[in-house]
């Protein structure tokens, strides 16, 4: 007896319990790996149909063994069991997997079917087939010729069927020459227009092509055969009506270009065996193509394109004679384009290979010169030139952009026209859009100055992300860029620059694309580019074209200029807030705004998604700027949160002139910052308005002495304060960066002070040692401490989770309290600030005692304060709810990434003990209620695992299979 | 014969209109989706559809059963693109009757309409495939980024109309005020659900005992959800049709207006979330396994609904094998619209028909611009007790269910061979 009768893959082993049923219990056999086969018993007798399973732990211990015979009346049960009784004992398989259940049943049916045929009488020669099928004798196929297509065709399909059947049918069509036969098959089948030989013809290539062997296709490919293969697949009877003209299309050998010619013949041959793969996998079988056919295509295809491509770039004559075509003013015009188009398909192969291997062709490619070619390519009348010479660069700046830069340096240091200027040029005339775009996506990255990062990290690039860019530059890039601005940007941006003037702004459609291009790229560079980009920006006033673009009755150039500002906003500078606020930009968007407001349309939300930020993120000086300049405009567009809320900020901060925080800076110049990050923790949160935005930065540009309002140096700032405080009380503080709690309460104190102490302020302004203002002192630092610091990053997350939930609820409160139109509610803001002028010292106890308290008393200005104390509270409440969710949806990515992890509570208890204290507030209970249910959440989670887990491997393993519920598609997954 | 008919004529022949009148198209569409908000505002009746997903000849199909545009209505819930082997005729085609035929065609984005998305499911290659080069998929996805983002659907009956050959208002055999009809592609109906009578009440307190209603206060602004409810007089309440599903940064639908939508559909945020998220049997909302937007259970779809004065949410996203699925207490319904997904699911499609109500009655505009209708609205809202979270009367609801279109109607796919090649 052997243990291993017939070879075969492992792959082949179904794994199986073998069970045994012992006294009405089924035992326990053993587990193993099962095959069915025939396998000779003696020499001379026919073989033996046997299912036969190897012990797990002990290879050559077999568990079982059985013949398949008629009477034990074998049966499949449900998807992975198969009962019989054997000697009078009944026996069980059970697999792992249905799929091995089905095979071995497959073998077992098909044998048990034979012994049923042969008793009924029938011909044997399914039962021959089924023998040849599974037995390791080799069998023959009948001589390829018309007379026995059909018996070809039945005895293919059979075969194909199983593993093993497939091996073999693979060795008889090699050995029996079969894919040679088929050209002359077809010819006669032609002849005779026997339709039905052709689809029959047509079924037998398909299935030897999806035998899925690399020899057969090899075959099928080959210069003698390619054409009889195709010609067989010309007549498909899934289209009987049709046929297609493939032999017409691959005999055409003109097709293939050679402009320098390819002395290997092997890498010639390869070249044309790769043109047909892909026509045979893209065109010919791109309907019947199964995933392994397609991917031994695709390995094909891959390993000649590596010969190929390593051919061509170690041999340095080829690309000698190549690259002198564009240095030979004589060479002719076709015969340049169609070197490009050659070095076209060398990057697009290229792009397919291993990163070093790429690496090595593009540099041994820019090594010959190939920036020239790209030169010639972009400049090149012709639009599908420029289209390769485009895609060209793009795949080398995808392969390595810093590879691109350096390049680019050297041209600059060999003071030839460097490539950022012809992609320039280009994109300002170009006219076919594609190119255009990747133009702009070249220009961006070329002029990068760090890695590119994840595109919501750049959208809001935390303060610290940026320094660190800024020291990591390197010199090479700095003087790229540097280049740039003194010589092209200009020249980049004419198109915009070139609006200056203008009234009537005309475009052709093809202009129109320009600016949002210049959009995308200024964008980028306003992120990257600090103060190069800032004074670029101002010196050309783009700020201001920016806005004209909002005039024009195109409605996408309006959205252009919208986004040009958001993202100035978005940068949290306090230098473009200025010139945002100096240069009266938000007005024509206000404009607009109002233009667009009844019609609900995308200009509508554009508008509306920049003020709500505005609002959100506190921008004091745009509030600011925007209440005092259009007050009007705003209260027509008060009925909506936003605008209310600005107004209202504004009101509650209006009428004292200087920031408290001014003082304390004044006060101790040795080092302000340190004593005051020393203080200000002390506080506890007292953080429900997010007002703390910008007082990191305030400082920070204060003693760099940055920041002046207009364009007059600091020295004079504290006359303009004086002047403002004098003539026009109504007016707010230069510096105003303080934080509501401080402007509203204790900034009350601060200011009225500092605008009665004359004295104080000239003092200052003279330079002399500041003075401490007697009264605004204890004030300011009440302030100064109820301002705790935080990361503008941070805060950015918590205002969004809720603080304008709570915000939302504090307005509706006090509507609810005072029943009055928001007007007249502003007027009554005005009207409590007078009053709390006056009880100034109580309620700066109040800040400093009682957080709460002094909240709701700050937000709800209107004396019917109960209610909104009340909701104060709740609001306040509200943050353990966050907590809870928080931690729920922690336990469920614990529960769900691990798989396996157990339900576990205790995390979760004190968020849902804390909320379900307060289960009156209405809008925290809800979400408790989600909270309160975390307990059985998990439970349920856990019944769950096993299906969750289930999706999850298959979503990770499977990236193109199709699930039902189209799990894979994670577009974090496609980050990478 | 515009030019505009003869490109739906020939893309109707699932034939592909040249690159420049590619261009042209989506100029012209563009113009007039910046028109349009961000939550399009559609009156019944509308024939609701799901995911496409390029299956075009299935497409050819749906219009079969569904009336040809412009005769019906109808509303895509986005996905038009990926997966089948003609996304490009399909969003063209459908673009197409968009720009012809505006008010009779409303698209919406799903997660498919996305640059990342369809370079790695199919619709760049396409499009390379199909013209060389990849500048028709660059037009398609910028007019992805102007799409809106979901719809309201107005004026919806509450009773079935009569379907064809039939005189009057259907009932069931029991007699019935019929709330779900489902008919197959040949229009017969297959079956009748009548309406829950009142016992629902009891059911819906029980079932929403410990969560205290929404504040009945909304902020002014947010008319449509806060009192005014917005679609006063309107028996059936309104009906959201978005692709994925609810975010937990959208409590009402006007936040949704607020959103600037001109962009790539971001990783995270409301938009990603209307997008991508599902429906759950869980508590509150959950992680979603497909790595964006969150799963959210029956009790966030009932507060959204009650809040926002809506009576169902229609999304597409979600592959089910009977072409719709309810879930929620009918509160949500997913609608698939593509046959034999990827073609070897073995599903069935569906469309979802909502009634016009010919009662007469107003139907109001919701929309930002809408000054003081919140205190317009205000003498409504005693509607609801305090204490219940009742949900609105749903729509009658007709679904058509139908099946793949025949193999022999389709065409062979395959890439347009390279004329010369080098390599």
């Amino acid at each position: 007896m052997m243990a291993h009768p017939v070879p075969h893959h492992t792959t082949d082993k179904k794994r199986v319990k073998v069970y045994e049923l012992r006294n009405n219990d089924w035992f326990d056999r053993g587990t193993g790996f099962c095959t069915a086969q025939f396998v000779p018993v003696q020499e001379n007798q026919p073989k033996e149909p046997r299912v036969i399973v190897e012990s797990e732990d002990h290879p050559d211990r077999l568990l079982l063994e059985t013949k398949i015979v008629k009477d034990d009346g074998f049966q499949k049960q449900q998807d992975t069991l198969i009962v019989w009784t054997e000697n009078n004992v009944d026996m069980a398989l059970s697999f792992q997997e249905a799929e091995g259940c089905a095979m071995i049943w497959k073998f077992i049916d098909g044998v048990q079917q034979t012994f049923h045929n042969v008793l009924g009488g029938a011909d044997d020669s399914l039962s021959e087939d089924l023998t040849m099928d599974m037995s390791n004798s080799t069998f023959t196929l009948p001589p390829a010729d018309l007379a026995n297509l059909p018996d070809l065709e039945n005895i293919m399909r059979q075969m194909s069927n199983t593993a093993n059947g497939r091996e073999m049918l693979v060795k008889s069509i090699m050995e029996h020459d079969i894919i040679p036969s088929l050209g002359n098959l077809v010819e006669m089948a032609e002849d005779l227009e026997s339709l039905d030989d052709l689809f029959r013809l047509c079924n037998m290539t398909k299935t030897m092509l999806l035998l899925n062997d690399t020899a057969i296709i090899e075959k099928a490919v080959s210069d003698e055969c390619v054409l009889g293969v195709v010609g067989a697949l010309e007549y498909d009877p899934d289209f009987p009506k049709h046929k297609a003209n493939h032999r017409q299309w691959l005999s055409n050998q003109t097709r293939f270009k050679e402009v320098v010619k390819i002395e290997d013949d092997t890498i010639r041959r390869k070249i044309q065996q790769t043109f047909r793969l892909l026509y045979l996998k893209d065109v010919v079988l791109a309907r019947i193509l199964d995933d392994p056919t397609f991917s031994v295509l695709n390995s094909l295809i891959f390993f000649n394109q590596v010969d190929i491509i390593n051919h061509i770039q170690t041999n340095g004559g080829f690309l000698n004679d190549l690259f002198s075509i564009f240095a030979d003013p004589s060479a002719q015009h076709l015969r340049k384009k169609q070197a490009v188009t050659f070095l076209h398909d060398c990057c697009a192969i290229a792009k397919n290979l291993q990163p070093p291997a790429r690496q090595n062709l593009y540099t041994n490619f820019l090594g010959h010169g190939l920036v020239r070619v790209i030169n010639f390519g972009l400049c090149d009348h012709d639009v599908t030139v420029r289209v390769h010479a485009t895609d060209i660069l793009v795949a080398m700046i995808d392969h390595d952009p810093q590879m691109v830069r350096h390049t680019i340096y050297r041209q600059l240091q060999e003071r030839q026209k460097p490539l950022t200027d012809v992609i320039i040029d280009l994109l300002l005339v170009e006219v076919d859009l594609g190119v255009k775009s990747q133009m702009q996506d070249a220009l961006r990255i070329l002029l990068d100055v760090a890695p590119i990062m994840p595109p919501d990290a750049r959208e809001y690039p935390p303060n610290q992300q940026r320094l660190r860019q800024l020291q990591s530059i390197d010199p090479q890039q700095e003087l790229l860029i540097q280049h740039f601005y003194e010589n092209s940007a200009a020249r980049l941006f004419k198109p915009l620059l070139d609006l200056e003037g203008q009234t009537e702004l005309k475009f052709q459609p093809m202009q129109e694309y320009i600016f949002g291009y210049l959009n995308d790229i200024l964008c980028s560079f306003i992120r990257q580019h600090q103060h190069r980009a800032k004074y670029f920006l101002i010196t050309h006033s783009l700020a201001q074209r920016f806005v004209q673009l909002l005039s024009c009755k195109q409605k996408h150039l309006q959205l252009v200029a919208i986004r040009f500002i958001k993202q100035l906003v978005l940068m949290n500078d306090e230098f473009y807030m200025k010139h945002i606020a100096e240069k009266q930009i938000l007005g024509p968007i206000l404009d607009v705004l109002l233009r667009a407001i009844t019609r609900d349309n995308l200009l509508c939300s554009a508008c509306l998604d920049l003020f709500v930020l505005i609002n959100k993120e506190n921008v004091k000086d745009l509030i600011k700027h925007l209440v005092e300049n259009y007050r009007e405009k705003i209260m027509a567009l008060s009925h909506m949160d936003t605008f209310r809320e600005m107004v209202s900020r504004y009101d509650q901060t209006e009428g004292y002139t200087t920031n408290p925080e001014y003082f304390m800076d004044e006060d101790e110049d040795e080092g302000p910052t340190a004593a005051e990050s020393e203080r200000r923790p002390t506080r506890p949160t007292s953080g429900l308005m997010e007002e703390q935005l910008t007082v990191d930065q305030a400082q920070e540009e204060y003693w760099n002495g940055v920041s002046d309002e207009e364009d007059e140096g600091p020295q004079n700032d504290s006359h303009r304060t004086n002047g403002t405080a004098t003539t026009l009380p109504l007016l707010k503080p230069l510096v105003e960066y303080g934080s509501d709690e401080e402007d509203g309460v204790a900034g009350d104190e601060a200011t009225a002070p500092a605008k009665k102490d004359d004295e104080d302020n000239s003092a200052k302004s003279n330079g002399e040692p500041p003075v401490t203002p007697t009264k605004g002192g204890p004030a300011a630092a009440a302030a100064v401490v109820a301002t705790p610091p935080e990361r503008i990053s941070e805060k950015r997350r918590r205002e969004e989770d809720e603080d304008d939930d709570a915000f939302d609820k504090l307005l509706q409160s006090k509507r609810r309290g005072s029943n009055a139109s928001a007007a007249s509610a502003g007027a009554d803001i005005r009207k409590k600030m007078g009053i709390s002028e006056d009880d100034g010292p109580a309620a700066e106890g109040a800040t400093i005692e009682d957080n709460g308290t002094s909240t709701a008393d700050r937000t709800s200005p209107n004396p019917a304060s109960p209610l909104a104390a009340a909701t104060a509270v709740t609001t306040s409440l509200s943050t353990p709810k966050k907590i809870a969710f928080n931690i729920s949806s922690k336990v469920k990515s614990m529960l769900g990434g691990g798989g396996g992890g157990k339900p576990s509570e205790p995390e979760a208890d004190p968020g849902t003990t804390t909320t379900s204290a307060n289960d009156k507030a209405q809008e925290t209970s809800i979400t408790m209620g989600a909270t309160t249910a975390l307990g059985k959440e998990n439970v349920r989670i856990g019944q769950r695992e096993g299906e969750e887990e289930e999706k999850k491997e298959t979503s990770k393993s499977v990236v193109q299979e199709v699930e039902e519920e189209e799990e894979e598609e994670d577009p974090n997954a496609m980050k990478d | 014969m515009s030019d505009l008919d003869r490109a739906i004529a020939q893309l109707r022949a699932c034939r592909p209109i040249p690159e420049s009148d590619v261009r042209e198209l989506c100029h012209k569409a563009r113009e007039i989706l910046i028109e349009e908000g961000n939550v399009v505002t559609v009156n019944a009746p509308v024939t609701i559809c799901g995911d496409i997903h390029g299956q075009f000849h299935d497409l050819m199909e749906l219009f079969r059963v569904g009336g040809d545009p412009p005769d019906t209505n109808y509303l895509f819930m986005g996905d038009f693109v990926d997966r089948g082997f003609y996304s490009l005729e399909t969003f063209l085609l459908l673009l197409c009757l968009k720009v012809r035929y505006p008010d009779r065609m409303t698209l919406i984005r799903g997660n498919h309409e996305s640059r990342q998305i369809t370079t790695v499911y199919g619709f760049y290659d396409e499009c390379y495939r199909k013209y060389g080069s990849a500048n028709v998929w660059r037009y398609c996805c910028d007019v992805f980024d102007y799409l809106a983002l979901g719809a309201i659907v107005l004026g919806a009956s509450n009773t079935i109309s009569p379907s064809a050959g039939e005189s009057s208002i259907p009932t069931t055999p029991e007699g019935d005020e019929v709330e779900i009809e489902v008919c197959n592609a040949q229009g017969e109906v297959m079956s009748r659900f009548p309406r829950p009578n009142n016992g629902a009440d009891s059911d819906v307190q029980s079932r929403t005992n410990g969560i205290p209603p929404p504040s009945n206060t909304g902020p002014p602004g947010s008319g449509a959800s806060g009192l005014s409810r917005g679609s006063v007089g309107n028996p059936a309440g309104a009906v959201l049709c978005v692709h994925g599903g609810l975010s937990p940064l959208i409590d009402k639908v006007d936040k949704i207006r607020l959103l600037d939508r001109k962009q790539e559909v971001p990783h995270e945020g409301a938009m990603c979330d209307l997008l991508w998220s599902d429906p759950d049997e869980i508590d509150g909302w959950g992680l979603s396994p497909r790595g964006a937007g969150f799963l959210f259970g029956a009790d966030i779809v009932k507060v959204f609904n009650h809040r926002n004065d809506l009576s169902l949410i229609a999304r597409a996203h979600q592959l089910v094998m009977e072409g719709f699925k309810e879930m929620f207490d009918a509160s949500i319904v997913t609608v698939w619209s593509a046959p034999n997904y990827c073609y070897r699911c073995g599903n069935v499609a569906a469309l979802l028909e909502l009634s016009e109500d010919d009662s007469g009655l107003g139907v109001l505009a919701r929309s930002n611009g809408d000054v003081n209708r919140s205190n317009g609205g205000a003498g409504s809202s005693g509607g609801l007790g305090e204490g219940e979270l009742q949900p609105m009367k749903g729509p009658a609801r007709r679904y058509r269910v139908f099946q793949a279109a025949p193999q022999d109607s389709r065409g062979m796919p395959a890439k347009k061979p390279v004329a010369d090649y080098f390599l």
